[in-house]
């Protein structure tokens, strides 16, 4: 590998160039929907996590739904019939949706699904559906993960 | 309510980033991608070595916000990660006021996290939008 590379290759690499060869994710499971999660919210994680994103105050920081959610979401990101392969997967885009703010002592379950799986530029976007409800089964919030699963770069 | 015209333009927020914060944002998050720990790893598939979670620098931004709208709750947020985050980056949470909507007492924001590296203007979130209540 060549010296460091300047920014803008970095940024190049988040949106996959043309080396196509065969990015697949099987695209069958499209809907498919995996087990439900359960993630207490205590207030160690939630103090680790607001000082790790810089947070003060006393509220739950909003994007603490990430702990939940990533939770969930291992069973799609480990599950064989995906054939996903975790080694070129960026992190591409995010939506919350919250219903209530998130709090402490939340006993909460996680359900993801997969929402869709598209074809762009020879890589493949994976959209993972994860809805977020407290004890009672009201709704706390609606995480959508989008993951670019990138082609093995070939050469360079 | 907190008078907040359109237009109107957040401080920006500056954060650099350590190994010691990306760990930590690993451990809390439960995110231990290796591309977030390892150098070796992170070389492997493409990048100069390890970049920070794109949760973590839209976690900067909430929390950017809460320091912009001090008691506000969010109601949605959406991001979009387009360049990474290096180890030793500064990144600066920026933004503006897009629409107040005082029935429904909620404002909408258009946020960005932007790095300057060696004077070229990069963006590791281009733009985000926010929908955030307002404090009565």
């Amino acid at each position: 590998m060549g010296r460091f590379p300047k920014a803008s290759c970095v940024a190049r690499r988040l949106l996959p160039s043309c080396h196509v060869s065969g990015a697949s994710v099987n695209a069958a499971l499209v809907g498919k929907v995996y087990p439900a999660v359960r993630f207490s919210v205590s207030p160690d994680r939630v103090a680790a996590f607001a000082g790790a994103i810089g947070a003060e105050g006393d509220e739950v920081p909003p994007t603490f739904a990430t702990a939940p959610e990533i939770e969930a979401m291992r069973s799609v990101i480990d599950d064989p019939e995906l054939e996903l392969d975790f080694s070129r997967v960026i992190h591409a885009d995010q939506l919350y949706e919250w219903r209530r703010p998130i709090a402490r002592g939340d006993v909460l379950t996680a359900t993801p699904s997969i929402e869709s799986i598209r074809s762009k530029a020879g890589s493949e976007l994976l959209v993972v559906a994860t809805e977020i409800v407290d004890a009672a089964g009201a709704p706390v919030v609606s995480a959508r993960c989008t993951l670019v699963v990138r082609p093995e770069r070939t050469g360079a | 309510m907190i008078d907040l015209p359109p237009g109107t333009e957040l401080e920006p927020r500056k954060r650099t980033v350590l190994r010691e914060d990306v760990k930590a944002y690993a451990d809390a998050s439960g995110d231990q991608n290796p591309l977030h720990q390892d150098d070796a790893f992170a070389r492997e598939v493409g990048f100069p070595g390890v970049i920070a979670h794109g949760m973590f620098t839209m976690g900067h931004l909430a929390s950017s916000v809460a320091e912009w709208l001090p008691g506000a709750e969010l109601r949605s947020m959406k991001a979009q990660f387009r360049s990474a985050v290096l180890l030793g980056d500064t990144i600066v949470a920026g933004g503006r006021v897009r629409d107040v909507d005082h029935d429904a007492g909620t404002v909408a924001l258009e946020l960005w996290v932007t790095v300057d590296r060696e004077g070229t203007l990069e963006h590791p979130i281009k733009r985000a939008e926010v929908v955030a209540s307002l404090p009565r």
